[in-house]
């Protein structure tokens, strides 16, 4: 009798939770469905830039202290920037690149982000728009940034630091497609990236009921006669 | 032809699919609920490591960083750093990283066992003490993709912290806890990839996602007669 009854507590609360939750479970699955489908590769954005790194040039290059015009700084990288040798310094008032032979200052403009990105795009650029702030595809990123956008079947957009002029992501429509369905899956709807919100985690705790009870439910559901079909196939004569 | 009893059918469908899938949907669920309660700042240990304050590095008496990029073939990025608190210039080559005196422009060996331990606990947040340094030349699953060798550096405490450090230039490469391992283990079971734990292509997870997902489907579709609105009729 106990029995029979903490069975029907747990159909009656398998049957709520599926009510008021069950759509988003059926998004979990439906996202999660995709995201495995979608090829990883395709995706991208996980390994950082697939870029060819350029050996630095090591002639006739300028003392950094020189270069910097100060005699500290916090940080100093000296590479290769579309085929001149740079050096990128970090002060106190930020980041900024010279070029590491004559000290000049450094500015990548529309044509050099454009030069830049062609190194990660096999395809001919459409434009390049210069963003104050990062939008929701290079969202991880720092601005201000490059975007410079490829005609090939990705739709692929190249994002290039207008500072450093180093690549920082590119992003595809691939990439675009799986980013939908990690925001269901994540249902952070508006910046996308946080996945320990209040919301989901309130969501998560009431499917765990969902799961918890229809798990327990497999072991009320199923009687012998269920399985007659197995059975069948043995040769009864 | 008989008529299709439709709650009946599609009841046995949804128990069916569960029997299947049921298992699966647990762990996801589970799983699931331990990687959004537990923050993500706490898994990637966030915690454990002080940030390095950007120091202020005096460029006059420095060797030039071009000379130690000579020195190494295909040479593409030299990075100043601190080892040890010295400045020291950190040469991407094309078969790995080497490093150079940034005063003396002589090239560094591999930091010793001392120096190593060292190079931790100066990125360590809390005051337990070391329980283990070792050099590992064999990966270990928690470093993943990353090459050895590498120091692994155990800190005492419950959720045993481990600093892995770069043996030629003391950067910290990695910070593990008990809190990652479980994140680590409970990822694995969320995409099926009982291997590398990377994989979230893998053709077990994409049966078992529509499996799961025709599941839920009807599930939902069996809302439509869950609810009888008539008490008289026993509910199917």
């Amino acid at each position: 009798m106990r029995l029979r009854i903490s069975q029907l507590l747990f159909r009656r609360i398998h049957k709520w939770v599926g009510l008021v939750l069950g759509i988003q479970f059926i998004l979990w699955a439906l996202s999660g469905s995709m995201m495995a489908l979608l090829d990883a590769d395709a995706v991208g954005g996980h390994d950082g830039p697939a870029m060819h790194v350029m050996a630095v040039a090591t002639d006739g290059l300028i003392d950094p202290a020189r270069a910097a015009g100060q005699t500290a700084v916090s940080g100093l990288v000296l590479r290769d920037l579309a085929g001149t040798p740079v050096y990128e310094l970090t002060t106190g008032s930020g980041v900024r690149l010279v070029d590491a032979r004559t000290g000049a200052p450094v500015r990548i403009d529309n044509a050099l982000a454009t030069q830049i990105a062609g190194h990660v795009a096999n395809a001919p650029a459409l434009r390049a728009t210069l963003l104050e702030r990062p939008n929701l595809e290079a969202r991880e990123h720092v601005a201000p940034m490059w975007r410079i956008d490829f005609k090939d079947a990705e739709n692929s957009s190249v994002y290039v630091s207008a500072t450093t002029g180093r690549h920082l992501v590119t992003r595809g429509d691939t990439w675009r497609t799986w980013d939908f369905f990690w925001m269901l899956h994540n249902m952070d709807y508006f910046s996308r990236t946080s996945f320990n919100h209040p919301l989901i985690i309130l969501v998560a705790f009431g499917v765990l009921w969902l799961s918890g009870t229809g798990f327990y439910l497999l072991f009320k559901s199923f009687r012998k006669s269920d399985f007659r079909w197995l059975r069948r196939r043995k040769p009864v004569a | 032809m008989r008529k299709i009893r439709w709650p009946q059918l599609v009841r046995r469908i949804h128990k069916w699919l569960a029997l299947l899938i049921g298992l699966q949907v647990v762990f996801w669920t589970a799983t699931g609920f331990y990687m959004v309660v537990v923050h993500i700042d706490t898994i990637h240990g966030d915690h454990l490591v002080r940030p390095v304050a950007a120091p202020s590095v005096a460029l006059v008496g420095l060797t030039p960083p071009s000379a130690a990029a000579s020195a190494v073939p295909g040479a593409s990025e030299v990075r100043l750093i601190s080892r040890l608190g010295q400045p020291a210039w950190r040469v991407q080559g094309e078969d790995g990283v080497a490093v150079f005196d940034a005063r003396t422009g002589g090239r560094l060996g591999e930091l010793s066992e001392a120096e190593a331990r060292a190079a931790a606990k100066a990125r360590f947040t809390g005051d337990a003490e070391i329980v283990s340094a070792v050099r590992l030349t064999r990966p270990v699953q928690e470093m993943g993709k990353r090459k050895p060798p590498y120091w692994q550096v155990e800190f005492a405490g419950w959720n045993r912290p481990t600093l892995y450090i770069a043996p030629q230039t003391g950067e910290l490469l990695a910070r593990r806890h008990q809190l990652w391992r479980v994140f680590d283990f409970a990822w694995m079971l969320h995409i099926m990839d009982y291997r590398d734990r990377s994989d979230v292509n893998n053709p077990l997870l994409r049966v078992a996602t529509w499996t799961a997902l025709a599941m839920a489907l009807t599930g939902a579709w069996l809302l439509v007669w869950a609810f009888p609105r008539r008490k008289k009729r026993k509910s199917v």
